[in-house]
């Protein structure tokens, strides 16, 4: 019996349309040439399919890790101090848009935005409000940024310093995956090259200075919610990992002394086991890389650590309580597929940021599933299925051909020059939507079963203080810095950035000279120029 | 040169403040496409300003607002109030993203059009473009005339709109002007609008003043077209000196759309200094940009293979002067001694790099030096 959707890579993920041409079940011949002992081994052993610790939930249950963050500095300092006192070790800082961008409170395009979705950090001086009375030798910090993160992690090594807490001491997470940037979410600044050597500056800084910080969150959850497939997702995510390996062994770094703080973050559509497939297949090639491709000798290297989130573009309008079943399911697979840590969606995100009590609820589900449903039992309990097996390999292939398609181009960098990418996820988003608009793919609430009526939820308000506080903030800031100190060390910046020296150690002056992330984010830019987003749209 | 077809909606889509998400906006683009409507998409990080001053100068249908930031009742307030400072109240507004039931009424009463969620259908908002379009009443040529007389740009956008209808009078000839008119011509991906953009901003600081007809192929099928050139010319500022158009090929070969000449001569008498004409990506049959302009400069990039191509399909000899254009990239050396080899001539060649808009000078000394006609 022979099968199987497309061989084409780019097949497109209307789902129904690739379920019509399933067999309606896979058999032990289907599996003909499946060799259990190469292709999964045990749990903890090599290829690691079955996941990264032989025990996995027994021995730990993930990390239930709630992505957060709102207002002014000193609003999420009460927040953060609230959720350290009750008992949580683990802080996630979200940014808003303009900090996100580079840009600074006051700046034109920030009008409206300013501590809207995130906090906004602008300064030394802000940052040193966010974690005012926490001591952060004694917490992990997660900070979702990506453009300006070599400025952020400036701020924060400074805010370190301050406390006196040893750098080797710091513990934490930066997002700082500029390639997906490029492919999918544009929060870019810099065009493709320099900003690729700025997460390399980040990756060689930290190997020496912060051995215990994870460098870079390499995300396919933007691409995936942007529009691309599953398989485009892993094999999208897995280049760019392989990239930033590639040049932080150029810059000089063995692998084995970064490797193992490279961690990456999945998104988990409803597709349920095509996730479970795809979040095993990705161990399994990474695995693979990092011990045959990059020679990486450390079996800590060898280990594809990841966050799960649900799928944020999975959620509806109308019918919002349909959302909780449908992250429900997705948390599932996240943990069938083996997460490390997993963020549960609210099911009022289609409609504004979570209310406190559709948090709670994204939470508890998350708990129940943990503490009630016993899918935590025993490690990879979908491991040796048929149909799981046979996706699992489908997916890799899948993942491999789009590699040789990266490869012929000249990599990474190269596609995103010939705007590969963003065409592949637009043409991916364009089939889904006519997946939609023709029947063939349904939405329970939206094409099909569709009730008239209000959603019949209360919704978050946030007010618009925040941005006039924070603005008066920095102007004053401004005026009463040391003006001398603070156009030296934008110079020293500035001459680092053209010899093509490591910017950490300038960024981290800079921000004792209490230089704003637009003022830096300015003076790279004149050396590095910016960038317009590439042939493709 | 008339072509009596109806003319085809056309709509800006647009991303107003820093939200990137763009799924949505680029979903709609090509669905509209499919429609056989012609989109233009000016990119991302835009204005209210910027936004409503493009869509003057394109003289679009409609104007389609993305926005899922919840700055619906801060951007749109803003926008419309753009809209009528510009006198182009004519042209509806409509929005699309997570808005709350709530504001919908408020949306409405404030003036925008028709207000999308997630969950709208392609149909009913293709529908509705249909509609808004079909009822907007376009400017008669006298209308559109007697403004263009006095140096209104809006004046200028309807004019351009009449040419493309195919409803200028027979006998009309606009005023004879002094505009150095130069091709800009290249393969796809060369990076000719980004390159046109900073060869503009050059020109502006020169103070010429300066237009851009921008042509994207239209679907052959359907007859829509995604017209995305502007985005990589956006200014940060609305400039009345910099003027851009947004053309498709319709059904012509040779890289160039219907009435491109006739709206090159608008622009002429209207009083531009320089008019950068940016043809389809080159073919061999575009030799045709010769008719239009004086000048042409051929667009190159490292690696490409282009120059060898190019020899043969007789685009080099047409070309006056030559650009590498993105020769930061590797091979930059080798496609230049390559290129010198096979033009065989003085002509001019220059290597490029739009990031930081290096070597873009030099050629904004060549063309202030151009003789004008």
């Amino acid at each position: 019996m022979s099968v199987h959707p497309s061989d084409s890579p780019t097949a497109k993920n209307a789902n129904s349309a690739l379920d019509a041409e399933r067999q309606p079940f896979v058999g032990p011949e289907d599996l003909a040439a499946f060799d259990p002992a190469s292709a999964l081994a045990e749990p903890g052993q090599f290829p690691y399919t079955r996941g990264v610790h032989r025990t996995m939930y027994q021995g730990r249950l993930w990390t239930m890790r709630q992505f957060a963050g709102f207002g002014s500095a000193t609003d999420t300092n009460e927040r953060f101090k609230y959720l350290l006192s009750h008992g949580q070790t683990g802080l996630s800082t979200a940014f808003d848009l303009p900090t996100l961008m580079g840009r600074d409170s006051d700046d034109p395009l920030s009008l409206g935005e300013v501590g809207r979705c995130g906090v906004a950090v602008c300064s030394l001086s802000d940052m040193r409000r966010l974690f005012d009375g926490i001591n952060l030798g004694q917490v992990s910090t997660s900070m979702t940024i990506n453009a300006p993160a070599a400025i952020l992690l400036a701020f924060y090594i400074a805010v370190a310093q301050e406390q006196g807490v040893a750098l080797d001491q710091l513990r934490g997470t930066l997002q700082n995956d500029i390639l997906k940037e490029f492919h999918a979410q544009n929060e870019y600044v810099f065009p493709p090259r320099p900003s690729v050597k700025l997460v390399i500056d980040t990756i060689e800084y930290c190997t020496k200075e912060m051995p215990q910080w994870n460098t870079v969150s390499i995300s396919g959850y933007h691409i995936r919610e942007a529009g691309a497939s599953a398989a485009e997702e892993l094999a999208f995510t897995l280049a760019d990992g392989m990239c930033y390996v590639e040049e932080s062994i150029k810059r000089g770094l063995a692998v084995d002394e970064f490797a193992q703080r490279l961690s990456f973050f999945f998104d988990v559509h409803n597709n349920f086991f095509e996730e479970i497939a795809k979040l095993r297949a990705s161990r399994r090639i990474w695995a693979k890389v990092m011990r045959d491709k990059f020679k990486a000798k450390n079996e800590r290297s060898w280990l594809l650590r990841m966050h799960c989130q649900t799928a944020g573009v999975s959620l509806t309008e109308q019918q919002p309580m349909n959302n909780v079943v449908r992250v429900a399911y997705q948390a599932m697979a996240a943990v069938l597929g083996g997460t490390q840590s997993l963020h549960t969606n609210s099911m009022d995100e289609t409609l504004a940021l979570p209310s406190e009590q559709a948090a709670k609820l994204a939470l508890r589900t998350q708990q129940v599933l943990a503490h009630e449903t016993h899918v935590s039992q025993t490690v990879d309990p979908l491991g040796g299925s048929y149909f799981i097996e046979q996706m699992t390999n489908e997916i890799e292939a899948k993942a491999q051909a789009i590699f040789d398609q990266i490869d012929a181009m000249g990599g990474v960098v190269a596609a995103i020059d010939r705007g590969y990418f963003r065409r592949a996820i637009a043409e991916s988003a364009h089939a889904q939507q006519k997946a939609l608009d023709s029947g063939q793919d349904k939405i329970v609430g939206v094409t099909d079963f569709v009730e008239d009526g209000p959603p019949g939820i209360d919704i978050l308000q946030i007010s618009q203080d925040t941005e006039d506080v924070q603005v008066t903030a920095l102007k004053q800031l401004k005026k009463s810095r040391d003006a001398k100190k603070h156009a030296s060390a934008l110079e020293t910046l500035r001459q680092a950035a053209e010899a093509n020296q490591n910017v950490m150690p300038a960024l981290v002056e800079a921000a004792k000279a209490d230089a704003t992330v637009g003022e830096m984010m300015e003076t790279m830019k004149q050396v590095f120029g910016s960038y317009d987003g590439g042939p493709e749209w | 040169m008339s072509n009596t077809n109806t003319h085809r909606p056309r709509v800006l889509l647009a991303k107003i403040g820093l939200d990137g998400h763009d799924r949505g906006v680029k979903v709609l683009a090509r669905s509209f496409r499919d429609a056989g409507i012609e989109v233009i998409y000016t990119g991302l990080w835009q204005t209210c300003e910027a936004t409503m001053y493009a869509a003057m100068q394109e003289n679009v249908d409609v104007v389609g607002v993305s926005l899922l930031s919840a700055a619906h009742m801060t951007v749109m307030p803003e926008l419309l109030r753009f809209r009528k400072e510009l006198g182009v109240e004519g042209i509806p507004v409509v929005l699309g993203g997570i808005v709350p039931a709530d504001d919908y009424p408020k949306l409405i009463d404030m003036g925008v059009a028709a207000v999308f969620n997630p969950g709208s259908s392609m149909e009913s908002i293709v529908d509705c473009i249909r509609k808004l379009a079909a009822d907007r009443s376009a400017a008669t040529f006298e209308e559109a005339m007697a403004g263009y007389d006095l140096g209104r740009l809006n004046a200028l956008a309807q004019l351009i709109s009449c040419s493309q209808r195919g409803s200028l009078p027979e006998n009309f000839t606009p005023p004879a002007g002094k505009a150095k008119i130069i091709g800009v011509t290249g393969s796809p991906g060369v990076g000719k609008s980004s390159f046109i953009g900073k060869l503009a901003t050059d020109l502006r600081s020169r103070n010429l003043k300066v237009a851009v007809v921008a042509v994207d192929p239209s679907s052959p099928i359907t007859g829509g077209a995604l017209l995305g050139d502007r985005l990589r010319m956006m200014a940060g500022k609305p400039d009345d000196g910099f003027f851009v158009r947004s053309l498709s090929s319709g059904t012509m070969v040779g890289g160039l759309g219907p009435q491109c000449g006739e709206i090159i001569s608008l622009l002429d008498g209207f009083g531009f200094d320089v008019i950068l004409l940016e043809t389809v990506g080159a073919g061999q049959a575009d030799v045709s940009v010769r008719e239009l302009v004086e000048h042409i400069l051929l667009l190159l990039m490292p690696q490409s293979g282009d120059a060898v191509q190019f020899s043969k399909a007789g685009i080099m000899e047409i070309a006056s002067a030559f650009v590498i254009n993105k020769s930061d990239l590797d091979g930059a050396d080798a496609t230049e001694a390559q290129l010198i080899t096979s033009i065989n001539s003085d002509r001019p060649v220059w290597r490029t790099s739009t990031p930081k808009a290096e070597g873009i000078q030099a050629i904004g000394d060549w063309v202030a030096a151009l003789p004008t006609t």
